[in-house]
C-alpha cells in the first residue's frame, strides 16, 4: 500500500477523533456565553466551576460511585473471568457465558430498564433498595463485570496453568496456589479492569438515569440535564478539567507501560550475553 | 465418603456459584420481567399482578395490549425500521473508514503501535457525553464550523447540520468508530505477513490478494466490530437525543419517552421485548464469535 | 549410563505400579492395564512415540490425574488417592514452569516454604542446591533474565530442593540442540546420582532414553511392550515392534529348517541364516530375524562359507560424517541398510554408489522374533 495514502487516512482520523475534543478545551477559556462565538480569552468559567455546588456534589457522587464499581466489577469480572478459563464444561455453562457477554452489547437503554424494573419488583417484596446511590452501584457494576471478564479473560488465555500444577506439585494446596501464583500474575490485567469499570461508571449517563432516585445526581445527568437544554459554557470548562485528568493519567501509564516493557526486553537480551549457558 | 461430599459443596462449585448468582440476578431475572411487564397493564400507581387467584386456581392475566399497538401503530414500525438503518449505516460507515484504518496501524512500524493504539483510546476514555456534546456546538447554525466557514466567505448561509441525519450518523460513527477498530486491529496484527507473501509468491497482484487473503482472514475481526457497533446502536439514546431531530427516529428514545415521560412501564417493555428479538440474531453472532475467541489459542 | 557402574546393591522397590488404566471421556484408553516397578536408585525410562500414553502416566505418578482403575504403592504406601501436593513426589516440567514473579532463589525456596520449614534451614536448603546446579550468583534473578540452560537447572533444583522420594523428569533433554544435549545429559545423570534419587523419566528419543536410563520401558498405545536394560532392549527386543522401534533393524522373514537345543537353521528369500542359540519353536515356524545395520560388514570379495550373507547392489548412501549408512538392494528387491564406520579418510577406496557387495554379519548378530 501507497505509504502517503496510509499515513494520510491515519492523520485524518485522528484528526476527526480529536477535533471535538480539542475545540471544548479551547473554547472553555472563551470568554463569551455564547459558546460557540469566541469573544477572548478568560478563566470566567473555571471561576464559575469552583462555585457550581450542584455539579461539584455530582463530581463526589460520581466518584464514590465509580471506585465501588471498580471494586464490584474487578471482583465479581475476575470470577467470571476465571470460571470461563478454568471450567470448561459444567452445568448451563453456555447460559452462563451468554449472560456475561450480554451486558456488552446489549443498548443500555435495555439494561437500565430491566435492571429498574427487577429493583422495583425487588423493593415491593423485601422493602429495599431505595433507589439511589446503592442502585445506581449494582447497574454499573454489572456493565462493568462484563467488561473486566473480558479484561481478566484474556490475560487468564494466556496465563500457563502448568504453573499451577508445578505449584500443586511442590505443595501447594488448590486455594494457595490462587493466592501466591495465580494473583500476582493476574494483576496488571487487575488494574486495567479498575481503570476500565471506573472510567465507564464516571461516564454513564443512561443506566444513571434509569436507576437513580430523588437527591442522586451523577456527574453526567447533570451534564446531560444542561446539554438537552442547549449550550452551555459551564460544560466546556467540566470537559477541560476531565480531559486534562484523563489524558495526563493514560500518557503517563503509556509511558510508564513501555519503559517496562524495554527494561523487561533489554534483560531479556542480556541473559545470552553472559556467555554461561 | 465424607470427603466426596465435600468436595461437591466446597471449592468449584461455590467459585461457579458466586458469578452465576450475580448474572441470574442482574440479567436473567431483569429480562424476565421485562417480559412480564409487557404483558401486564399499567394501573395509576402500580402494576396489576399477572397471576391471580380465583376459586383455587391460578389464573394467569396476560394483556397483549402493548404488543397490539407495536404491530399496529406505522409510528413504531417506522422507528424501528429507521433505528436499523442508522444503526446498519454506521456500521457500514464504521467500516469503510475502520478497516483501513487498522489495517494501516497493523503495518505501521511496530514501535510505534504502541502510541497510535493510545492515540485512539484516548478519546475512548474521555468522556463519550462531553464528546457529543462537543459536536453540538460544532455543529450548530452558529456553531464553530459554521461560523468559520462564514467568516472565510466559504459559504453564505449556514449549513444546516444539526439535528439532522448528518448529525445523528456522524456522532454514532464518531462514538462507535473505537469499537470496530480495536477488534480488527486485534486480528489484523496477528494476521502472519507469511499469508500474503505466499500469496505474492503464487502470483497474486496487491489488491487481489487484500481481496482473497486478507479480508477472509480478517472475517473474526470484521464481524465482532460490526456486532460491537450495530447491536448497542440500534438502541442508542443519548446520541439521538443530543443530535438527532424530530425526523430522525429512533427506538431508543421512545423507550425513554414511554417510560420517563408518558410512565408507561408495560409499552416501555413491549419496546425492550421487540427491540431485544431484533438484535437476537446479531447478539447471538457475536456471542459465537467471543466463544470462539476464548476457545482460540493466544 | 554414562557414569561408571556401582557396586550391586541389595534392590528395593521403590515404586509399584499394579494395574493401572486411565480412560478419558469414556472411550479414550491411554493407559491401559500398566504395571512396572522401580527399584531405589534407578533411573527408569518410559520410552515411546507421541501418544503412546507415557506422558499421561507421568501425570498419573505426579497425581494430576487419578486412574481409573489400579493403584500406584510408593515405598510401600498407597498413594492412589493422595493429591499431588501431598505426595513425596516432584517433576521437572518439560517447560520448566517457573514462577515468573519469583526470583530464583524464591523459585527453588517455593515447596519447602509450603512445609513450613524454619526460616533458617530453607537457607541453608536453597544454598547447597543452588551449589549443587552451579547457579549461585545467579540467586537474584528472575526466570526471564535466564537462558535456557540455566532454567532447566533452576528447575531442577527446584524439583529437588525438597529431596522427595521419586523424582520425574519430562521430556528432560527435548528443548535442547544436540551439543547442549549430550552436555546436559551427563550433568543431568552426574547431578541425580549425586543426591541419589529415583527418577522416572519419560522421552520419545531413544538416545535420551538409552544413554541416561538403567531401565527402558518402550511402550505404545498405552501398554508397555518390554522392559528392560538399554542393552537388553536394543539387542534382544522381544517383538518386532520393539525391534523396530529402537535404532534401525533389517527383517528378514522366514521359516525355520533346522531346528537343535543351541542353535537354529532359518531361511529366508536372501539367505540361510545360522542362529548360534536356542529359540523355542519348530521346524516351519514362520519368524523374522532381526540383523542391526552396526552389525553387518560390507566387502567386495565373496564371503566364505554358506550362511549368514547375502549380496546386493548400492542403491544409496547416507553420509553421517563419522559413519555412512549403505543402502543395498538384494537379489530378492529387498533392501537392507549397512551402516560403516569411516575408518579413513580417503572415501575414494571405499564403497560406492551403484557398486555390488556382499553383506555379512556373525551367527551371534541376529534376534530371532517370533511374529
Amino acid at each position: 500500500m501507497n505509504k502517503t495514502f496510509a499515513r494520510t487516512w491515519l492523520v485524518i482520523v485522528y484528526l476527526f477523533l480529536y477535533l471535538p475534543i480539542i475545540t471544548l478545551v479551547i473554547y472553555s477559556f472563551n470568554d463569551s456565553p455564547l459558546v460557540s462565538i469566541w469573544s477572548q480569552a478568560s478563566l470566567r468559567w473555571y471561576r464559575a466551576l469552583a462555585n457550581d455546588s450542584v455539579l461539584i456534589a455530582s463530581v463526589a457522587l460520581s466518584f464514590k460511585i465509580a471506585l465501588m464499581v471498580g471494586l464490584l466489577s474487578v471482583f465479581f469480572g475476575t470470577f467470571t473471568a476465571f470460571v470461563l478459563a478454568k471450567y470448561k464444561c459444567f452445568y448451563g455453562r453456555t447460559f452462563f457465558f451468554s449472560m456475561a457477554t450480554a451486558p456488552l452489547v446489549m443498548p443500555d437503554v435495555i439494561v437500565g430498564l430491566s435492571l429498574l424494573l427487577m429493583l422495583v419488583s425487588l423493593q415491593h417484596w423485601l422493602g429495599f433498595p431505595e433507589r439511589g446511590l446503592l442502585t445506581i452501584l449494582l447497574g454499573h457494576a454489572l456493565l462493568g463485570t462484563a467488561y473486566a471478564a473480558v479484561v481478566v479473560g484474556s490475560r487468564l488465555k494466556e496465563m500457563d496453568f502448568r504453573l499451577d500444577e508445578a505449584a500443586m506439585d511442590l505443595g501447594c494446596k488448590p486455594r494457595q496456589v490462587f493466592r501466591l501464583i495465580t494473583f500476582p500474575l493476574m494483576m496488571p490485567s487487575l488494574i486495567s479492569a479498575f481503570l476500565l469499570t471506573f472510567t465507564l461508571s464516571f461516564d454513564d449517563v443512561v443506566l444513571a438515569s434509569f436507576l437513580s432516585g430523588p437527591g442522586y445526581s451523577t456527574l453526567p445527568m447533570v451534564i446531560f440535564s444542561r446539554a438537552r437544554l442547549g449550550l452551555n459554557p459551564s460544560i466546556n470548562a467540566v470537559a477541560a478539567v476531565t480531559i486534562a485528568v484523563v489524558s495526563v493519567t493514560v500518557i503517563v501509564s503509556s509511558i510508564y507501560h513501555a519503559r517496562t516493557q524495554r527494561k523487561r526486553n533489554h534483560e531479556i537480551a542480556m541473559r545470552y550475553s553472559d556467555g554461561s549457558q | 465418603m465424607i470427603n466426596h461430599f465435600k468436595k461437591l459443596f466446597s471449592g468449584k462449585n461455590t467459585i461457579i456459584l458466586v458469578p452465576y448468582l450475580w448474572f441470574i440476578l442482574l440479567v436473567a431475572v431483569p429480562l424476565l420481567i421485562v417480559l412480564k411487564i409487557s404483558l401486564s397493564e399499567m394501573s395509576a400507581t402500580s402494576l396489576t399482578d399477572m397471576l391471580s387467584w380465583s376459586q383455587g386456581w391460578p389464573t394467569i392475566k396476560i394483556n397483549f395490549a402493548s404488543y397490539l399497538f407495536l404491530a399496529t401503530d406505522p409510528l413504531y414500525i417506522d422507528t424501528y425500521l429507521s433505528s436499523i438503518k442508522y444503526a446498519l449505516l454506521t456500521t457500514l460507515i464504521c467500516l469503510v473508514v475502520g478497516f483501513p484504518f487498522a489495517y494501516f496501524m497493523a503495518r505501521a512500524p511496530k514501535h510505534l503501535q504502541p502510541m497510535l493504539l493510545m492515540l485512539i483510546m484516548l478519546p475512548f476514555w474521555t468522556s463519550f457525553l462531553l464528546r457529543i456534546y462537543a459536536w453540538k456546538t460544532l455543529l450548530v447554525s452558529n456553531g464553530i464550523i459554521n461560523n468559520a466557514l462564514l467568516s472565510f466567505g466559504v459559504i453564505n448561509q449556514p449549513l444546516a447540520m444539526m439535528n439532522n441525519s448528518f448529525s445523528l450518523v456522524l456522532g454514532m460513527v464518531y462514538s462507535y468508530l473505537p469499537f470496530m477498530i480495536l477488534p480488527l486491529y486485534a486480528n489484523l496484527s496477528k494476521l502472519d505477513v507469511r499469508f500474503l507473501e505466499a500469496a505474492a509468491d503464487l502470483g497474486a497482484s496487491a489488491l487481489k490478494t487484500f481481496w482473497l487473503v486478507t479480508i477472509p482472514l480478517s472475517k473474526a475481526g470484521i464481524i465482532a466490530g460490526s456486532m460491537l457497533v450495530f447491536i448497542p446502536a440500534v438502541g442508542e439514546y443519548v446520541i439521538p437525543e443530543l443530535l438527532g431531530g424530530s425526523d430522525t427516529l429512533m427506538i431508543g428514545r421512545v423507550l425513554w419517552d414511554e417510560f420517563f415521560a408518558n410512565n408507561d412501564w408495560p409499552m416501555a417493555s413491549a419496546v425492550a421485548v421487540v427491540m431485544m428479538l431484533l438484535i437476537l440474531l446479531p447478539m447471538s453472532l457475536f456471542n459465537g464469535y467471543q466463544s470462539e475467541q476464548a476457545e482460540s489459542k493466544p | 549410563m554414562a557414569t561408571e557402574p556401582k557396586p550391586n546393591k541389595v534392590k528395593t522397590d521403590l515404586l509399584r505400579v499394579e494395574n493401572i488404566t486411565k480412560v478419558f471421556d469414556g472411550v479414550i484408553k491411554a493407559v491401559d492395564n500398566v504395571s512396572l516397578t522401580v527399584a531405589q536408585g534407578e533411573i527408569f525410562a518410559l520410552l515411546g512415540g507421541s501418544g503412546c500414553g507415557k506422558s499421561t502416566l507421568l501425570r498419573l505418578l505426579a497425581g494430576f490425574e487419578t486412574p481409573t482403575k489400579g493403584r500406584i504403592f510408593l515405598a510401600g504406601q498407597d498413594i492412589t488417592d493422595l493429591p499431588p501436593y501431598q505426595r513425596p513426589i516432584n517433576m521437572m516440567f518439560q517447560s520448566y514452569a517457573l514462577f515468573p514473579h519469583l526470583t530464583v532463589w524464591q523459585n527453588i525456596a517455593f515447596g519447602l516454604q509450603r512445609d513450613h520449614m524454619p526460616k533458617a534451614q530453607i537457607a541453608e536448603r536453597v544454598e547447597s542446591m543452588l551449589k549443587l546446579v552451579q547457579l549461585t550468583s545467579f540467586a537474584q534473578r528472575k526466570p526471564h533474565q535466564l537462558s535456557g540452560g540455566q532454567q532447566q537447572r533452576v528447575a531442577l533444583a527446584r524439583s529437588l530442593a525438597k529431596q522427595p522420594k521419586l523424582l520425574l523428569l519430562d521430556e528432560p533433554l527435548g528443548a535442547l540442540d544436540k551439543k547442549l544435549r549430550e552436555k546436559t545429559q551427563v550433568e543431568l545423570v552426574g547431578i541425580i546420582e549425586e543426591v541419589g534419587v529415583t527418577c522416572v523419566l519419560v522421552t520419545h528419543d531413544q538416545e535420551e532414553a538409552m544413554t541416561m536410563a538403567s531401565t527402558i520401558a518402550v511402550m505404545r498405545e498405552g501398554t508397555i511392550l518390554q522392559t528392560g536394560t538399554p542393552d537388553e532392549v536394543y539387542e534382544r527386543p522381544n517383538s518386532r515392534q520393539v525391534a523396530e522401534f529402537i535404532g534401525d533393524v533389517n527383517i528378514f522373514e522366514g521359516q525355520i529348517e533346522t531346528y537343535a537345543a543351541d542353535h537354529v537353521c532359518i531361511r529366508s528369500e536372501a539367505c540361510m541364516h545360522y542362529v548360534m542359540h536356542g529359540i523355542s519353536g519348530h521346524v516351519g515356524l514362520p519368524v523374522a530375524v532381526a540383523v542391526r545395520p552396526e552389525k553387518i560388514v560390507l566387502s567386495k570379495e565373496r564371503p566364505a562359507g554358506e550362511v549368514n550373507w547375502c549380496a546386493g547392489e548400492v542403491v544409496a548412501v547416507v553420509y553421517f560424517g563419522d559413519h555412512t549408512i549403505y543402502h543395498i538392494q538384494l537379489a530378492n528387491a529387498q533392501v537392507i541398510k549397512a551402516q560403516q564406520m569411516n575408518r579413513t579418510t580417503d572415501l575414494a577406496e571405499v564403497i560406492a554408489w551403484g557398486d555390488q557387495v556382499y553383506a555379512s554379519w556373525s551367527s551371534l548378530a541376529m534376534v530371532v522374533l517370533v511374529q
